[in-house]
């Protein structure tokens, strides 16, 4: 995967994230709509950010498929 | 919000850390430091990724985000305290996510796994009669009413012990190491989770702490009731360790001892669900 594909996607879940806290916190969404954004967000946060951050290289390979 | 669901990945891998800890002291093994599950996940997360040539990469990769996404739902749940009905959904649909890890990869030890991890569906009949039990008392499946029932008549542990010990078997069956942990025994490398490495193995590190967060403390608002939150830790942290013990001197069971043994607990709830059916008005 492209490093700015991955810095956008890290991007958007962080956003959506703040957003859905700023806007629970103005009381301007429900606490369940929040929530929801959340559960759906924080997945892509935490696989982005160690995408994001995992050591280069490495290459597609064919695993141990019985003998 | 975000901050609760750190933190329960977090705490949870830490006590899978302790897990790791007390099973090997009772084995005379001086065994890993505490945080090492963290560790372990912070490792991972930094390594070399890839998704394997013989793989299913949507669901390979899909798979990760559907299991970190349903133990966050599963943790609002029992935060909101809303009905225990879902919670055991979402407990389900982890047995979903568990065959799919094993069957995205290609590889036969995480296709075994995941046949496995249907096996060992068996685990969650239990479930649905300690749910049947405790409805006979409190006459809702919603937490906050289960909470409130004893505020006014003491913990369901001490009301309906058979349906406790019901759940914490269920939770046994969850943990690694256990009698019941058919799915990742080590004659199938790491089971389902063989072939996740790197980064994708990080995301099942964060599923874990999370389901082990929200397992215990769900026990622990179900069979005791309202407690302060420091309190929930402590009592969670020694529901863990007594856990421990038992994974600690406990071998695996074959699949389908697993199996037989899970299926007698189910036949000795149900007919406590049925003597509760007769005697509570």
């Amino acid at each position: 995967m492209k490093r700015t594909t991955v810095t956008s996607g890290l991007a958007i879940s962080a956003l959506v994230i703040a957003a859905a806290w700023g806007l629970l916190a103005a009381g301007l969404i429900p606490l369940w709509a929040a929530e929801t954004a959340i559960v759906i967000a924080f997945p892509v946060l935490v696989i982005f950010l160690a995408l994001r951050w995992r050591a280069p290289g490495g290459e597609e390979d064919i695993p141990f498929i019985g003998y | 919000m975000i901050e609760y669901l750190v933190f329960a990945a977090v705490f949870g891998l830490l006590l899978l850390g302790l897990h790791r800890k007390v099973i090997a002291r009772v084995q005379m093994r001086p065994g890993p430091p505490v945080w090492q599950e963290i560790l372990h996940a912070l490792k991972f997360s930094f390594k070399s990724t890839w998704v394997p040539k013989t793989a299913s990469s949507l669901l390979y990769v899909g798979v990760v985000l559907v299991g970190i996404g349903i133990w966050s739902a599963a943790l609002f749940v029992v935060l909101a305290g809303e009905s225990i009905l879902i919670l055991f959904a979402i407990y389900m649909l982890h047995k979903v996510v568990e065959h799919g890890f094993g069957l995205s990869s290609g590889s036969p030890y995480g296709k075994f796994g995941g046949v496995r991890s249907v096996i060992s569906a068996a685990s969650e009949i239990p479930l649905f009669v300690t749910i049947a039990a405790i409805y006979f008392f409190t006459d809702s499946l919603m937490l906050r009413d289960i909470i409130a029932y004893q505020a006014v008549h003491g913990p369901l542990l001490l009301i309906a012990p058979p349906a406790a010990i019901a759940m914490y078997l269920v939770i046994l069956s969850k943990l690694p190491y256990g009698p019941f942990s058919i799915v990742e025994s080590k004659e199938l490398v790491s089971g389902y989770k063989t072939e996740h490495f790197g980064v994708w193995r990080a995301g099942i590190s964060v599923i874990d702490g999370t389901k082990t967060f929200v397992l215990l403390f769900a026990f622990v608002a179900i069979f005791i009731g309202a407690v302060p939150f420091w309190a929930a830790l402590v009592i969670m942290t020694i529901l863990l360790v007594t856990l421990s013990f038992v994974c600690a001197v406990t071998p695996m069971l074959s699949p389908f001892d697993s199996v037989t043994v899970q299926g007698i607990i189910t036949l000795l709830m149900v007919g406590y669900a049925a003597v509760l059916w007769w005697v509570v008005p």
